[in-house]
């Protein structure tokens, strides 16, 4: 089988159009699992009672914000580098998704923020490269509006997306390198985490959730973006431009 | 199993008001996306059976001249 075919935006439409339900049927059972573990099983806090049951959204969400855009920048970047189309559209199809997330993450942090801290915003490191990520989403997506020609976008967009990847791990270690409000990572790659089972439970349930969500809505995106862009060729193609 | 109450212990506004609006963001984006393909194979019936190429040619040379 030759899988490069697939690189094609005509023939990537029906297999994308096959892979849909596979992911979203999952994502809205385990939406409903991950909330029924967060708030039916997982015990409060001792610290912060009830009120940090907000972390079974507010943290996927701030986690698929910025896989998202590691992983626009990098199908942007790939469309870019080897002039592929399938891949450019993959990247502007992630963009909306993953600038949901992201504003997500800022309200439901600001949810949290008021009673646990008391104030809905502050200007500290997380917060603010949160928001930054935000804008560098926005721009990415206007830019990408602005510009008619769409390889031209395309190309524009990848530069930006690329350029703003630095913003991931400024993120990721603003905890560690600057005094904040924003607690440390509950969960670390090498070590135990610091929550109890069930929660833990709840948050990965929570997040794999996210990532079959985003998967299924990428998709349908990225079928809208083949349909618009051959029919917007094929229309220039029929008068002969 | 705990039933847990609806007050949240005084937090019910924040935590309601956060899953609230996430719901809102992902109902948006789910909705938004469907009436995008409705509107695009709308387009594409229009474009197959109604518009000849040449009313299309017709109006491109129009405005070009």
């Amino acid at each position: 089988m030759n899988l490069y075919k697939y690189a094609s935006p005509a023939t990537f439409y029906p297999l994308a159009g096959k892979m849909i339900p596979w992911f979203a049927i999952p994502a809205a059972i385990l939406f409903a699992t991950g909330l029924f573990v967060g708030f039916f099983i997982a015990p409060p806090d001792f610290q912060q009672g009830e009120a940090y049951r907000i972390i079974f959204i507010h943290v996927p969400a701030a986690w698929m914000g910025m896989l998202l855009y590691v992983l626009m920048a990098i199908y942007a970047g790939i469309g870019w580098a080897f002039n592929a189309r399938l891949s450019s559209m993959m990247a502007s199809s992630l963009a909306v998704t993953g600038a949901m997330f992201t504003a997500i993450a800022l309200i439901t942090g600001a949810f949290w923020g008021k009673p646990t801290w008391g104030t809905w915003w502050v200007w500290d490191a997380r917060m603010t490269s949160t928001l930054i990520l935000m804008f560098l989403y926005i721009g990415f997506i206007s830019l990408q509006a602005a510009i008619d020609d769409p390889r031209r976008a395309d190309r524009a967009g990848a530069v930006l997306a690329l350029v703003g990847v630095i913003n991931i791990p400024i993120i990721y270690f603003s905890v560690q390198w600057w005094n904040t409000l924003h607690q440390g990572a509950t969960i670390r790659i090498l070590q135990k985490p610091t929550i109890r089972g069930s929660m833990l439970a709840a948050l990965l349930i929570m997040l794999a959730a996210c990532w079959l969500y985003s998967v299924a809505v990428v998709l349908i995106r990225l079928r809208c973006i083949i349909l618009e862009r051959e029919q917007n060729a094929s229309r220039f193609a029929e008068v002969g431009v | 199993m705990n039933w847990p109450d609806l007050s949240m212990g005084g937090y019910g506004f924040y935590i309601w008001g956060s899953y609230l609006v996430s719901l809102i963001a992902i109902v948006w984006e789910v909705v938004s996306l469907k009436q995008r393909k409705k509107a695009l194979t709308q387009q594409q019936k229009q474009s197959s059976n109604s518009v000849p190429a040449s009313v299309l040619r017709g109006s491109v040379n129009e405005t070009t001249s």
